[in-house]
């Protein structure tokens, strides 16, 4: 939401671009998720990447075709955590799936265009279906998330 | 994930979703998010009311399927559907007087049919409701579209845990 609490193609740009960023930084960090992980472990990784990629691109050109110039990726990012082992990769694969779900809920709040908000609740879901698989993955009790990408409380 | 050495990402913290959180919180006391001061129009109130009934469904639902299959340890997927449904009677204006279209939608689902897989029911049931929500997210705007996505996005990850 705009400071002034009016919505329009501003916000939504900017929230786009919020969005964006977090997709650039899953993408990265999925390919830490899947080199921590077995070979046989690593198809759920590689789609996931795939999938943030494609979505990455689709950002890319929906910020392009409005004049907006699309958020660069970072020239490096930090780990939030060590990750050692194949539960610290679906725990980081967790993060990452909800870092990117905040972004689109941000986007559901900030978008004016129903297809913006359709896409945005189409990959809310995606995301939040992915952290499902992940957060088993991880031992963490519950799977699911009641409000996926709003913030707690 | 941060990039270094710069902040995290508005993606990557909860921070980017703080106007939406105030805003989410100017709903629960009744007021139209993104028209401060102004009350929810009767078509949007409508539609929150329809979704209230949609989601009392889905904890009619698990309520159900728990009956049929206590086996199925649905506690915590229950307990988040009512959480849900609560936080939708929050942001509904006028819970109390929901019109006959949103009365009709939430109705109770039909028990599982006798020899039916209850965890395969429950998935539908839950999979109706989601995109149900998600079609009402597309056409509401600010707090109530983002709390409506989310909510479609949860119980999308309750059919995944239910898969």
């Amino acid at each position: 939401m705009a400071d002034d609490g009016v919505l329009d193609e501003g916000t939504e740009t900017a929230a786009l671009r919020d969005v964006l960023a977090a997709e650039h930084a899953a993408v990265w960090g999925y390919g830490t998720v899947g080199a921590a992980l077995p070979p046989e472990s690593r198809a759920s990784a590689v789609a996931a990447e795939i999938a943030h990629r494609d979505v990455r691109d689709r950002l890319v050109a929906l910020l392009d075709a409005r004049g907006a110039e699309p958020v660069p990726r970072e020239a490096g990012y930090t780990l939030p955590f060590p990750v050692l082992s194949p539960v610290d990769a679906a725990t980081l694969a967790v993060v990452l799936e909800e870092g990117v779900s905040a972004a689109w809920a941000g986007l559901l709040d900030r978008a004016v265009e129903p297809a913006v908000r359709e896409l945005a609740v189409g990959e809310l879901g995606a995301a939040e279906v992915r952290a499902v698989g992940w957060r088993r993955a991880a031992g963490r009790i519950p799977v699911t998330d009641a409000f996926p990408g709003l913030p707690e409380g | 994930m941060a990039p270094s050495p710069t902040p995290a990402p508005a993606g990557f913290s909860r921070r980017a979703l703080l106007a939406s959180s105030v805003g989410l919180a100017l709903l629960a006391a009744g007021c139209t998010a993104g028209s401060s001061g102004a009350g929810v129009g009767t078509e949007e109130a409508d539609r929150l009311a329809e979704q209230v009934a949609v989601q009392e469904a889905v904890v009619a639902a698990y309520a159900l399927a728990t009956t049929a299959d206590p086996a199925l340890a649905l506690s915590d997927l229950a307990a988040q559907a009512t959480e849900q449904l609560e936080r939708l009677r929050a942001a509904a204006p006028s819970p109390g007087t929901p019109s006959a279209a949103a009365s009709t939608a939430g109705a109770a689902p039909p028990s599982p049919p006798p020899g039916a897989d209850v965890r395969t029911w429950l998935r539908e049931q839950v999979a109706v409701a989601a995109e149900a929500h998600a079609r009402a997210a597309v056409a509401q705007t600010g707090a109530r579209a983002a709390l409506l996505g989310s909510i479609a996005a949860g119980l999308r990850g309750h059919e995944a845990a239910l898969a």
